[in-house]
């Protein structure tokens, strides 16, 4: 088996992840990534007893939220922290392909 | 070109009528100013958290319900991770390994046979935010963000873009009469995807399939599914192998057009949400939610077979539920259904699409309504009497007795005082009782006239046109 | 300069009764103090003028709460309104955030003043407080020394007297090692005890806020006000109890259990000694020790990785440029947005572990290793359980080491996950869990147990903790000629 992962599969999960990567990048990637596998396979071999598995270490199951509307932002707040914006939205390169 | 079997596999995306949203108490509202129905968590601010819309829950629970599905007992939430600017976590909440609702089916009619369009499952998500596209850039609104929603997907059981258009208004009909959704497909409440695929054979295994996304219309799902039936049998006959691909309807060109090709499918990264909990059903649960569903369609047909109702008004009077739920508040009335469903669908749907107004907001009172059907049962008044005066029963106060005095109406419908004036007629007309019996119609006409002069127009012709030929015939 | 922050709050609470000293006098302190320690480099964010304008409202008001006027850090990602918020990333260094996390709210209802936001971490990833956008922190004992990690300011902070409170927040150490590095109380609560509203989210299933205090009773304290359901957080549960109340009691026949993977090769020595010290302690008390096994605790830095950085990986999805942050400035397209904020944005730590996670839940990889770490996490959890069947508590070391000079191991990516090999299992499990300071190294430098308790039972630890404390009577303060042991 190879020893590191294909800039390929590097590449695909870079744009998973929306990381822009460089060449050098690509190459520690394709190491390390690898070796995580390695470690990360060793947990396949384990026999767990049931079928059970755990989401979070809940205590408590799902409350529910009444259907009453509570206050909301007014849209000058909803922006305030957006960098690209006209008028009351919020703006983004085009977004093609919809 | 060779003749191919269709495989089509539809899913509907139908936003629930809930007042808020489904993980955040903001305002579930449409078409108000850009972004000014939301908070932080429909925003995705870093550290925010979901919380469950009661709900949601429950009219989710209730479109199980009327799909005839499966209901989830324990479920929970599944994150399905991909990066869109509508997108605003840039990880959807959905149910991928728990869907509420499974196993079901909707019963659709083709060509007078009954089938059976199975569903695979029922799963609750949250909506995205709405772009616009503006030369170089897109504007995002958020209001939409977190409006609830539940997919149907269905198997891919569906023949013929006939029978995928009948599915989606039975679809369309049961979730809008449930009060699920407004199921307004032109304000986006409800959309839909189909898959479409071709084979030569039955045994042959499905064809390869594409994705014909959030199309506009059920009629345009028709046409799309035509349109990408001839695409794929042209490749086809042409022995042209193809991708899987994810296409468009667009309106103006009237086809579809492509989107993109899929690649090894989508690297969704589904994993459980770690922020929401179990979600345990209760029986009483499931049953108080059941318990607030409207009446049915499949009910109130079978309702109004026992009134008589034609099967013709009854299947109109069923795609108006509006007026259906009002004739249901006389079930308890001896009102002939017949006569009041021939009243609903004629003059009175006439009267208030051209007003634009809802039964419930005219003058029809329950005394008024079982007046007036009476007196068109016994002939008081006219199907003309009633085109008449209908407005104004259904805009004033005024009693029916009131209006037909006004508009001067008085209906004779004493038959023996009407057999003395038809009498007095014939003898009056000895040509054109010969000319009658010489088999010439129009002396029917004419002496019917002479009876309406005689009577100043208030006998009822009906009962005249009776009469008068029951005299000629016998005398 | 006055020392009034040297006093446990008791007595500055009664200072204040007195009206000996007002609040401006204890938040006029604390900002000499940060300028004394200002090479620590404990703070992102300073809220010196509204700290003093609060300090000034309180004046007025009647002193009604044993935390009125005490100053606090708040570690960099929980969310401050109108306050900067980094979480100590270039991603948010610009971010203002329009809202107050449900412990903010809490703080200020219980009249606590915000000194600052502490320094960390990026996004809390990482345990020697290296991986700062703002540089790392320097650890009040030796300067030359990290602080532990990822709540390393917060650490320094308590350490340093700077403030006698701050809040942490623990994923899978976060709280307990720089506690145990810097010689301060801190603990981790049960999963659920502390609304996560408000908490930046680096592992959902794992994080949670505690108190981070220069002693046991003032640990208790703080929990008491920042626990409790939020109708916010649909993970966080009811809280209806003191958790002062068992402090002092005496812990006669009280059962203690030690995973034999606690006292393993690869902890220090020192820390063993230190450890062996305090069992013989506690069996000179009444207590009752045995070694136990868990299931697949050895298993756990593994089963962290698939876990937290999958959910990381997720969780960090939503910094793109878009709503709020950091956004790379002329991006070609929307793509190119993504792509550019996110390598700019993030330092190399989070984006290896996003890049880590996104791996581990693509394709087929969810179903092969995701799946099954979530089910051998149920049974490392029900192992825990078990013992507590038949245990009160379990102890063990913080860390396998005491702090350690800064520059180190910042690239082994193995090695900075065997920094929290004794403190991740509790995450795992949701168990609470408080670093204890229980002496000194040979060169003057704090070491620290772990008390774990089972779900919900953080009276029972600080019980414990209090017992040991009041036995051992250490010096903590580093600005006494650090480390020595007063027995």
């Amino acid at each position: 088996m190879e020893d590191k992962l294909s800039k390929e599969e590097v590449l695909h999960v870079a744009d998973l992840a929306r990381i822009e990567v460089s060449e050098e990048e690509i190459e520690t990637y394709q190491i390390k990534l690898k070796e995580l596998l390695n470690e990360v396979e060793k947990i396949e071999s384990i026999n767990d007893n049931d079928s059970d598995y755990m989401i979070a270490p809940w205590s408590n199951n799902a409350s529910y939220r009444e259907d009453i509307e509570e206050e909301m932002l007014n849209p000058k707040e909803a922006l305030k922290n957006v960098p690209r914006k006209s008028g009351n939205y919020i703006e983004v390169p085009v977004v093609i392909n919809e | 070109m060779t003749n191919y079997i269709e495989t089509i596999g539809i899913e509907v995306h139908v936003e629930l009528k809930t007042k808020t949203k489904i993980f955040s108490p903001s305002k579930n509202g449409y078409g108000m100013m850009a972004n000014s129905l939301t908070n932080v968590i429909d925003l995705g601010y870093p550290g925010t958290l979901p919380t469950i819309n009661h709900e949601v829950i429950n009219t989710a629970i209730k479109a199980a319900h009327v799909l005839n599905c499966k209901i989830r007992k324990e479920m929970h939430f599944d994150r399905k991770n991909y990066f869109y600017p509508d997108n605003p976590k840039n990880y959807q909440i959905t149910q991928s390994r728990t869907p509420i609702g499974y196993d079901g089916y909707v019963e659709i009619e083709v060509n007078g046979v009954s089938k059976k369009i199975e569903i695979e499952e029922i799963h609750i998500e949250e909506d995205t935010c709405k772009s616009a596209h503006r030369g170089t850039v897109s504007l995002l609104d958020f209001n939409r963000a977190g409006v609830p929603l539940i997919e149907i997907v269905s198997k891919a059981c569906i023949e013929s873009s006939e029978e995928a258009k009948l599915y989606l208004e039975k679809l369309k009909e049961l979730l809008f009469y449930a009060d699920i959704s407004d199921c307004k497909m032109e304000e986006g409440s409800m959309r839909c995807d189909a898959n479409v695929s071709l084979r030569k054979n039955l045994n042959d295994p499905l064809g390869t399939k594409c994705e014909i996304k959030n199309i506009g219309s059920i009629s345009n799902v028709g046409i799309a599914i035509e349109k990408e039936k001839e695409r794929q049998a042209k490749l086809l006959d042409n022995n042209e192998t193809f991708k899987e691909q994810t296409r468009r309807f667009d309106d103006k060109l009237n086809d579809t057009v492509l989107m993109r090709v899929k690649e090894t499918g989508n690297d969704y990264r589904y994993f459980p949400e770690p922020d929401i909990p179990y979600i345990v059903l209760t029986d009483s649960q499931i049953e108080e939610a059941i318990k607030t569903l409207p009446m049915m369609p499949k009910e109130r047909k079978k309702l109004y077979e026992e009134k008589g109702v034609s099967e013709l008004n009854i299947k109109k009077i069923i795609a108006n539920r509006s007026l259906s739920d009002y004739l249901n508040t006389y079930l308890d009335t001896n009102l002939n259904f017949q006569t009041a469903t021939n009243l609903l669908l004629g003059d009175i749907s006439f009267y208030l699409n051209k007003e634009e107004k809802e039964i419930t907001n005219t003058h029809l009172t329950k005394e008024k309504m079982l007046e007036l059907v009476e007196k068109i049962d016994n002939n008081t008044l006219s199907s003309k009497n009633v085109k008449e005066i209908i407005s104004d029963i259904l805009e004033s106060n005024k009693s029916i007795q009131e209006i037909m005095k006004e508009k001067n109406i008085t209906n004779i419908t004493d038959t023996s005082l009407l057999k003395d004036i038809v009498t007095k007629i014939i003898k009056e007309n000895p040509e054109s009782v010969n000319d009658y019996k010489t088999g010439k119609d129009r002396a029917i006409k004419y002496l019917m006239g002479q009876i309406m002069k005689e009577t100043k127009g208030s006998a009822n012709p009906k009962i005249v046109n009776e009469i008068l030929i029951y005299e000629l015939n016998n005398n | 300069m006055s020392r009034y922050l040297d006093l446990d709050i008791v007595e500055i609470n009664k200072l204040l009764k007195e009206g000996k000293i007002t609040p401006t006098d204890l938040v006029e302190e604390s900002f000499l103090r940060i300028e004394e320690n200002k090479d620590l480099n404990a703070f992102i964010t300073l809220n010196k003028e509204q700290a003093l304008e609060e300090a000034k409202k309180l004046e007025n008001e009647e002193i009604d709460t044993i935390t009125f006027g005490i100053p606090i850090a708040i570690k960099d990602n929980i969310i401050t309104k109108d306050l900067r918020t980094t979480a100590a990333s270039h991603m948010l260094d610009n971010f203002i955030p329009i809202y107050d996390a449900d412990v903010i709210k809490k703080i200020k209802d219980n009249k606590m003043i915000i000194i600052g936001k502490a320094n960390m971490d990026e996004f809390a990833m990482g345990s020697s407080n290296q991986t700062s956008y703002f540089k790392p922190v320097a650890n009040p004992w030796n300067k030359a020394l990290v602080p532990g990690g990822s709540s390393g300011g917060s650490a320094a902070a308590v350490s340093s007297r700077v403030v006698p409170f701050a809040l942490g927040s623990d994923t899978g150490g976060s709280i307990r090692q720089p506690s145990s590095f810097c010689g301060i109380v801190g603990l981790k609560p049960t999963y659920g005890r502390v609304s996560r509203y408000g908490l930046i989210a680096f592992a959902s299933s794992l994080d949670q806020i505690g108190p981070m205090t220069r002693n046991v009773y003032e640990n208790a304290v703080l929990l008491n006000i920042i626990c409790g359901k939020s109708k916010n957080d649909l993970t966080s549960c009811e809280t209806n109890e003191d958790f002062t109340r068992l402090i002092g009691k005496d812990i006669k026949g009280m059962k203690i259990a030690i995973p034999k993977f606690y006292v393993n090769d690869a902890i220090d020595d020192e820390i063993k000694d230190k450890l062996n010290s305090i069992i013989k302690l506690l069996e000179e008390n009444g207590a009752e020790i045995s070694y136990v096994d868990i299931k697949y605790i050895d298993k756990a830095v593994t089963l962290y990785q698939i876990i937290a950085m999958g959910e990381a990986s997720s969780n960090l999805a939503r910094f793109d440029g878009i709503r709020y942050g950091y956004s790379y400035e002329n991006p070609e397209n929307i793509n190119d947005l993504y792509l550019k904020t996110r390598r700019y944005g993030f330092g190399p730590e989070v984006k290896r572990r996003i890049m880590i996670g996104s791996y581990l839940l693509s394709g087929e990889n969810a179903t092969t290793y995701y799946n099954k770490a979530l089910a051998i996490r149920d049974d490392m959890r029900n192992s825990f359980l078990d013992v507590f069947k038949e245990y009160d508590l379990i102890i063990g070391p913080t860390a396998t080491t005491k702090a350690y000079p800064l520059g180190k191991d910042l690239d082994d990516a193995v090695k900075a996950f065997m920094d929290d090999v004794l403190t991740i299992p509790v995450n795992m499990a949701g168990l609470p869990g408080l670093n204890l300071p229980i002496g000194f190294s040979t060169d003057h430098l704090p070491i620290g147990m772990q008390i774990i308790g089972s779900s919900f039972e953080e009276a029972k630890i600080y019980q414990l903790a209090s017992f040991i404390e009041k036995k051992l009577n250490l010096d903590l303060n580093p600005n006494h000629n650090g480390g020595r042991e007063n027995d």
